[in-house]
């Protein structure tokens, strides 16, 4: 087929036709919404309102707190999956012995639903019930807050995080890896570089843009997070692990406040799209020297 | 004082052993190169010199030191490499300079050594770019500057213009026979080509299945190779080989061939063939052995010509004599039409004998 055949049209509109349909009306429709005070509950008729939900979540602390929560979550557990799942890929591309089980047994936690990791972390964490605070008082240590405490919470939900994810990351790091070039790595051992000086100084660098995309992907998906801190602690104690998406979902289905939640949607995709774009300009000048 | 002693040293992969018992010296400042057919072995002994592969026995020193346990880094050797494995994210100055950096050498010093490398090797409007912006011969030029910047024991070169057009390949040559001599170095260079071989080194050293089949000036290979295989892989065309046998005839010894082709020995080597009488031998004749002034008597070949190639300072005339491939380098212009028959006049002099049974020249 030449690039100027007409035919080509053919196939390209009617994907165009159902991505607006199945995606850009729902978007204008939900952007309507945020303009409109519109409950279903108690049922009263849609009213103009232009930037008053916006207005009003702006001056919401708990919008700021679901924000302020949702990028410690993120941030913390993509920081660590990055770093874990780093050392880990490094010694997977390391082939030591029983590389084969390690790659399978490290990979299997990407495969589990986050509902069904979550429920099992609930269980594991329960501060009365739970293993771990059995196995802290056969020590003799005292039991620990691990979900009633907002610390300890956050800090529950940021380990199943990393502990689902990391896998993801060693996957991308892996193959990465794997692509680079084993005669620079001799070339660095002729001048006597140290294992450490070749991963600053090679692999680090080498690895920047895949590294950029990992942790963008996980960075996005994390700021998404809902299943497992809906599960875990149902975003308390009180306020305190209550993220963006269930604070949406607390109003749009729990109050069916269904313009209050398109506006808070509109911040949300807002805010996310100024952390992908700053991380990407920040990122920029790094990426392009190695272009 | 930085030569390369190689004692004894044999590599093995589990039971497949590709090195046995390999023995070579190469002198101090001395350049030699080694060559031979793919999977001969060169490389992976030049990559045991480097320490990027552990011997399996035997014992390998660099200027009077032990360094067969010693890791790569610590041996002060400088690799260019096939691919010339420069780090791409670095620029030109950055992979000169990586080695002095890793080693902790001032900023000052570093940007001095690199810039005199640049300059040395014309890359100093280079500098600032990185490997991908340039061409081969400056990529290669820049794994060279890598090499040479920290002054090394030994320079070891793997098949380093494999990756460059004919042309560039002649002048990297050139410059690499240059830099030799500014450098005064030892220098061990895997290659496989034998024109790169012959036209580099001051030692010649032709590798097969593991093993040195002859190590020599490369005029002496040439003139006067050891054995079927040498005689074989150096030169080019390669030489042309008749099985037959050697008989005496009208008093002197003639080398005849199933066909009917006979050819009059030269009588200053009687002594040494006689002793081959009736014995099966192979007949090696280059294609530039030929008699210009016109073949003596009973030293012209006759053959079925294939093909002529005109090659511009000469032609060759391509066909077989006998059932055996036979290619003659004539002067332009030659009377030679395919499929006729064309008679090659043979200067026997220069011709070798080898014994079929173990493959060896037969020689005094």
């Amino acid at each position: 087929m030449m690039r100027n055949d007409p035919i080509k049209h053919v196939f390209i509109w009617p994907a165009v036709l159902v991505v607006l349909a199945i995606s850009i009306f729902p978007l204008i429709y939900s952007l309507t919404t945020s303009f409109l005070s519109y409950r279903l509950i108690p049922p009263m008729p849609p009213r103009v309102v232009w930037l008053g939900n916006y207005i009003q979540l702006l001056q919401e602390p708990r919008f700021w707190n679901a924000i302020l929560t949702t990028t410690l979550i993120a941030v913390t557990a993509v920081g660590l999956q990055y770093v874990i799942g780093f050392a880990v890929a490094l010694a997977l591309n390391a082939r030591i012995p029983g590389e084969r089980l390690f790659r399978v047994a490290f990979l299997l936690p990407m495969l589990l639903a986050p509902v069904a990791v979550a429920l099992v972390a609930r269980m594991m964490f329960n501060p009365t019930m739970g293993p771990l605070n059995q196995l802290l008082g056969h020590f003799g240590l005292v039991n620990l807050p691990f979900l009633t405490n907002g610390r300890w919470a956050l800090a529950c939900i940021i380990a199943v995080e990393v502990w689902q994810w990391t896998p993801f990351v060693i996957l991308m790091l892996l193959a990465g890896l794997q692509t680079l070039p084993e005669d620079i790595y001799e070339a660095a051992e002729l001048e006597n570089a140290s294992n450490w000086q070749q991963f600053w100084g090679i692999t680090f660098p080498m690895m920047l843009p895949i590294s950029a995309a990992v942790v963008f992907i996980r960075l996005i998906e994390s700021y998404k997070i809902m299943d497992t801190v809906f599960v875990m602690t149902g975003g308390g104690p009180g306020v305190d692990t209550e993220t963006l998406t269930l604070f949406a979902y607390q109003e749009g289905f729990k109050k069916f406040n269904l313009g209050y939640t398109s506006a808070l949607s509109f911040l949300f995709l807002i805010a996310i799209t100024i952390i992908g774009v700053t991380y990407l300009a920040l990122l920029r000048p790094h990426l392009e020297k190695r272009r | 004082m930085a030569g390369v002693e190689i004692d004894n040293v044999s590599k093995a992969y589990g039971s497949y052993r590709i090195i046995e018992g390999l023995d070579l010296s190469v002198a101090d400042e001395e350049f030699v190169v080694l060559v031979g057919p793919s999977g001969c072995g060169k490389t992976t002994t030049l990559r045991m010199i480097a320490g990027l592969e552990t011997v399996t026995s035997g014992t390998i020193r660099i200027g009077q030191r032990d360094v067969t346990d010693l890791r790569p880094g610590l041996r002060n050797c400088a690799m260019v490499f096939q691919n010339y494995a420069l780090y791409p994210h670095m620029s030109v100055a950055e992979n000169i300079g990586y080695g002095m950096k890793v080693r902790g050498e001032s900023r000052a010093h570093v940007e001095k050594a690199v810039k005199e490398v640049a300059r040395v090797l014309d890359l100093e409007p280079y500098l600032d770019r990185r490997p991908k912006q340039l061409s081969g011969g400056q990529r290669q030029r820049v794994a060279i500057g890598r090499a040479i910047v920290r002054s090394p024991d030994v320079f070891l070169f793997d098949e380093p213009l494999s990756n460059l057009d004919a042309k560039l390949r002649i002048e990297m040559r050139t410059e690499i026979k240059a830099l030799h001599r500014r450098l005064a170095k030892t220098i061990v260079y895997v290659t496989h080509d034998q024109v790169e071989a012959m036209t580099m080194a001051d030692r010649v050293v032709v590798m097969n299945k593991g093993r040195i089949e002859q190590a020599a000036d490369p005029i002496s290979l040439y003139e006067r190779p050891c054995n079927l295989f040498v005689a074989g892989f150096i030169g080019a065309p390669s030489m042309n080989f008749i099985e037959g046998e050697v008989v005496a005839r009208d008093g002197g010894l003639v080398f005849t061939e199933a066909s009917g082709t006979a050819l009059m020995l030269p009588k200053c080597r009687e002594a040494v063939y006689g002793g081959h009488l009736g014995k099966p031998v192979v007949l090696g004749v280059r294609p530039d052995h030929i008699a210009r002034q016109g073949a003596a008597a009973g030293a012209t070949a006759s053959m079925i010509v294939k093909d002529v190639e005109p090659l511009g300072p000469h032609t060759l005339v391509i066909g077989s004599v006998g059932r055996f491939p036979f290619t003659a380098q004539m002067p332009v212009g030659v009377a030679a039409e395919p499929d006729q028959r064309f008679d090659v006049p043979l200067d026997l002099d220069k011709a070798h004998l080898f014994d079929k049974a173990t493959g060896r020249v037969i020689a005094a």
